[in-house]
């Protein structure tokens, strides 16, 4: 089934409700847990996609070991999904050519021509904080995806920088590196005390043409703020 | 300096676009995207006291650090994308002259022109149980971003008004203040969860944020496993 997804976006971006209306025999995949509502005419299967090996890969980038996938089989209807988390929901539209590389754990729902798989990214990703593996969404079809907090389209035409936490995608007509903020002391001082004591160590920088996704909160930060009120363990 | 607000208001970022040449200094951690365009400095303050970045270090140890990052344009049309921590809005404040008290959590970035006072005595940290609470100075003429914990809402005062410790985000230093109890007793106080007052008088403007951080940080910290100290 090639036709692309009708849905809608409600409540976007803090607490988005994603509508996806089936017609008679579509499909769309999501994670587990995602769905909040769905109509009787339609038949929910879990199972891994794609085999072990992909599954394996979509554990490793983050993802669930399963997806769920809901099938309009009686008749025409309606499945309504949520993030786990409070943040915003994009839609992406895959056509074929190219693809789009996902931080971890930001696949919330694809159409049934799209392929999630996992993209090793080494050094690097250890570096960007993005972990080692990203997850890469190629083919042809709808790609949902979400993070905590707004999500912000950015366009590149040369170089942007981005703090390293708060990539939630990008095109891969972009290239990516990790590297320092530029500091405007010369040497190796100056970079070395914006890399401790910046916060703002790391960036990545992205190159090229293409668009990127930046979230406008980071789970990591806020759990930090939140640290200092735990209770202190005793003995 | 060319401010927007965007995913405003539960999780608003400041995009900034910068002249040539022009600075901005932010709250550690608070940069999101930036062109490359800038470079970007960090320097140590602290409250009570000026010092450079060793001392900084100094205080870090004993909790007391405050980092500030610079940012600045080497060419016109440069973009830096800032955001605060906690899900809340951003409110841009344009100071022509005098001064605007802030409390410190809710400072998010400032143009260069504006001159920040760490050292200006607040309400003094001992009072408060949980984070460190100061108060910053800034003064001069330029924008001002500040960031608040839920919704921020303006009040302009004529006479007196009562607004609790955490949920004031920066006022005007034509108000006179005192802290205090909000009730009689200190025990009636803690009782009845209204810890410390602010009692503002005379006129000027006063933001207030409708959730208290603090307040927030009491209520998920027993739910969490214990840290080691």
């Amino acid at each position: 089934m090639t036709e692309s997804l009708q849905f809608s976006v409600e409540a976007a971006p803090d607490f988005p409700l994603l509508r996806v209306h089936l017609a008679q025999g579509q499909q769309v995949l999501a994670e587990p847990s995602a769905m909040a509502t769905m109509d009787p005419s339609i038949d929910l299967k879990s199972g891994m996609k794609g085999g072990l090996g992909k599954s394996l890969g979509r554990m490793f980038g983050g993802e669930s070991f399963i997806v769920n996938t809901f099938t309009a089989q009686r008749g025409a209807g309606e499945v309504a999904l949520a993030a786990g988390g409070l943040g915003d929901v994009i839609h992406y539209t895959l056509r074929g050519a190219g693809g789009l590389m996902l931080q971890r754990g930001a696949f919330l729902a694809q159409s049934t021509g799209v392929e999630v798989s996992a993209s090793w990214q080494g050094a690097k990703g250890f570096f960007s904080g993005q972990g080692l593996v990203m997850l890469k969404a190629t083919g042809a079809g709808d790609l949902f995806f979400t993070a905590y907090g707004a999500i912000l389209p950015m366009e590149v035409d040369g170089t942007l920088l981005v703090d390293t936490g708060y990539i939630v995608a990008f095109e891969d007509t972009l290239s990516y590196r990790i590297t320092t903020v530029p500091g405007s002391r010369p040497g190796a001082a100056g970079k070395l005390k914006s890399f401790f004591f910046g916060g703002e160590g790391l960036v990545c920088e992205l190159s090229g043409r293409g668009r990127v996704w930046v979230q406008t909160r980071q789970v990591a930060a806020f759990l930090g703020w939140v640290n200092p009120f735990r209770p202190v363990k005793k003995g | 300096m060319q401010i927007e607000l965007l995913c405003q208001p539960a999780s608003a970022v400041a995009r900034l676009t910068l002249d040539a040449g022009e600075a901005v200094t932010c709250e550690i951690g608070a940069m999101i995207a930036m062109s490359p365009q800038i470079t970007v400095t960090t320097t140590g303050r602290s409250r009570g006291g000026k010092g450079g970045l060793l001392a900084g270090v100094k205080r870090m140890f004993s909790g007391e650090n405050w980092f500030l990052n610079h940012f600045q344009a080497g060419q016109a049309g440069a973009q830096l994308v800032i955001g605060p921590t906690m899900l809340g809005d951003i409110l841009h404040h344009r100071l022509r002259g005098g001064s605007l008290i802030v409390q410190g959590s809710s400072w998010l970035a400032s143009s260069g022109s504006i001159e920040l006072d760490t050292s200006f005595p607040g309400l003094g940290k001992a009072i408060f149980s949980g984070e460190a609470v100061f108060w910053l100075k800034c003064t001069g003429e330029g924008d001002l971003l500040l960031n608040s914990f839920g919704a921020i809402y303006p009040v302009d005062v004529d006479g007196e008004y009562v607004v609790d410790t955490g949920h004031i985000v920066a006022f005007e230093d034509t108000l006179t203040w005192s802290v205090g109890k909000a009730a009689p007793s200190l025990l009636g106080s803690l009782l009845g969860g209204e810890g410390l007052v602010c009692r503002f008088s005379g006129r000027g403007r006063l933001w207030c944020q409708s959730h208290n951080p603090p307040a927030f940080g009491a209520a998920l910290g027993p739910l969490l496993r214990p840290r080691s100290a």
